[in-house]
């Protein structure tokens, strides 16, 4: 028996917060980006403190990771990377979310 | 550097176990392309090998661990550390299911040694992380191990074989049950006792140890060996009747706490 007649057949009910609860679960641990010796979140904070701290010449910065150590970093690399996660990742959270929301 | 998975599988009366690590080997291989080393016994191993195997260990067993449902092998973990011929291993439970690359990401965390101490179980939001005992630790997960050939990585395998040998000791000062054996906790004692019973974030896999437990049913949504797409259902009382709830999951590991569940994928 195909899963969709499985459903049908035990006259089971999409979980919505389930769903929600797993895509979270799913695309946070995808937003963790190892990068110049520290664990990085691409999340929306550590982007725009990343965006509104920069540091002179040698566009160094001091950060804490997600470990809580204290990481030196290359401010404008792991900007530019933390972005591109960003938007990879929240496309694909976005769109599997517009999928869930039609099941509704 | 070498890098691969170490698996333990030692068949019981009830469950193959070696089956199990055949599945998740094929899986380590398609997701993480990474070699699979596993320590098994003579019993557990079949006439004809598969060549999925980067090495076969054979170790004698030590069969003194009984669970509600009988004869659970799960001793002798600690192994791990000095039968791993990579430089860097992931030690993973034959009942993970590998879905995603994601563990891939443990090797380029800055630590030698790390597992998971949050877990969540899919359709049940929201459980209580498990504690040892009501005033004790909350336990941390054997499930999946890396550890990287080093001092420290072998101190935390030396504490294992240790707690695992004085088990009755640990669960008197612990207040848990000795009788069953379980490498969750020896594990949760072990870090404690070589970190000076304190414990670093480091030591820990960034995000939660999906499981798979009690109530609920899987199933693969495609016949394809490697088709990342499974529904999960769960068996939802509400006022003495059982509601089924689904949902769908897609790239994404987890860990199917029950034997027969993990089986019953096997075998679709």
């Amino acid at each position: 028996m195909d899963t969709k007649t499985l459903i049908t057949e035990a006259k089971a009910r999409f979980a919505h917060n389930s769903a929600k609860e797993y895509l979270k679960e799913k695309y946070e641990a995808k937003l963790l980006v190892a990068e110049q010796g520290g664990l990085w979140r691409a999340d929306q904070e550590t982007i725009a403190f990343l965006t509104v701290m920069p540091n002179g010449g040698d566009d160094k910065l001091i950060l804490m990771d997600t470990f809580d150590n204290p990481v030196l970093v290359d401010r404008s690399k792991l900007l530019s990377k933390l972005k591109g996660v960003y938007r990879s990742v929240m496309a694909e959270w976005y769109n599997e979310w517009k999928e869930l929301e039609n099941k509704r | 550097m070498t890098r691969g998975v170490i698996l333990f599988a030692f068949n019981s009366p009830k469950y193959n176990y070696y089956d199990m690590a055949l599945y998740t080997a094929r899986r380590v291989k398609h997701f993480l392309n990474l070699p699979t080393t596993i320590v098994t016994d003579e019993d557990s191993l079949p006439e004809v090998q598969d060549d999925i195997w980067d090495n076969i260990i054979r170790v004698t067993p030590d069969k003194d661990n009984f669970r509600d449902w009988g004869l659970w092998i799960n001793k002798g973990r600690y192994m791990a550390y000095n039968l791993s011929p990579y430089d860097e291993t992931i030690l993973l439970d034959v009942d993970y299911v590998v879905n995603s690359n994601k563990l891939l990401t443990l090797f380029d965390m800055d630590t030698d040694f790390c597992c998971h101490n949050k877990t969540n179980f899919l359709m049940h939001p929201g459980v209580p992380q498990e504690l040892l005992s009501v005033y004790s630790y909350e336990a941390l997960w054997a499930t999946v191990v890396m550890f990287r050939k080093s001092k420290r990585a072998e101190q935390i395998f030396q504490c294992l074989e240790m707690v695992q040998k004085n088990y009755e000791h640990y669960a008197n000062i612990h207040n848990f049950i000795a009788p069953v054996y379980r490498n969750d906790y020896a594990l949760t004692l072990a870090l404690r006792i070589v970190d000076g019973h304190y414990c670093d974030s480091s030591n820990f896999i960034p995000w939660d140890l999906l499981h798979v437990g009690k109530n609920t049913q899987i199933y693969k949504n495609n016949s394809d060996e490697f088709d990342t797409e499974f529904t999960v259902m769960f068996d939802n009382w509400q006022r003495g009747k059982i509601r089924k709830e689904y949902i769908t999951v897609q790239d994404m590991d987890f860990h199917i706490m029950p034997k027969d569940l993990f089986l019953d994928i096997i075998s679709e």
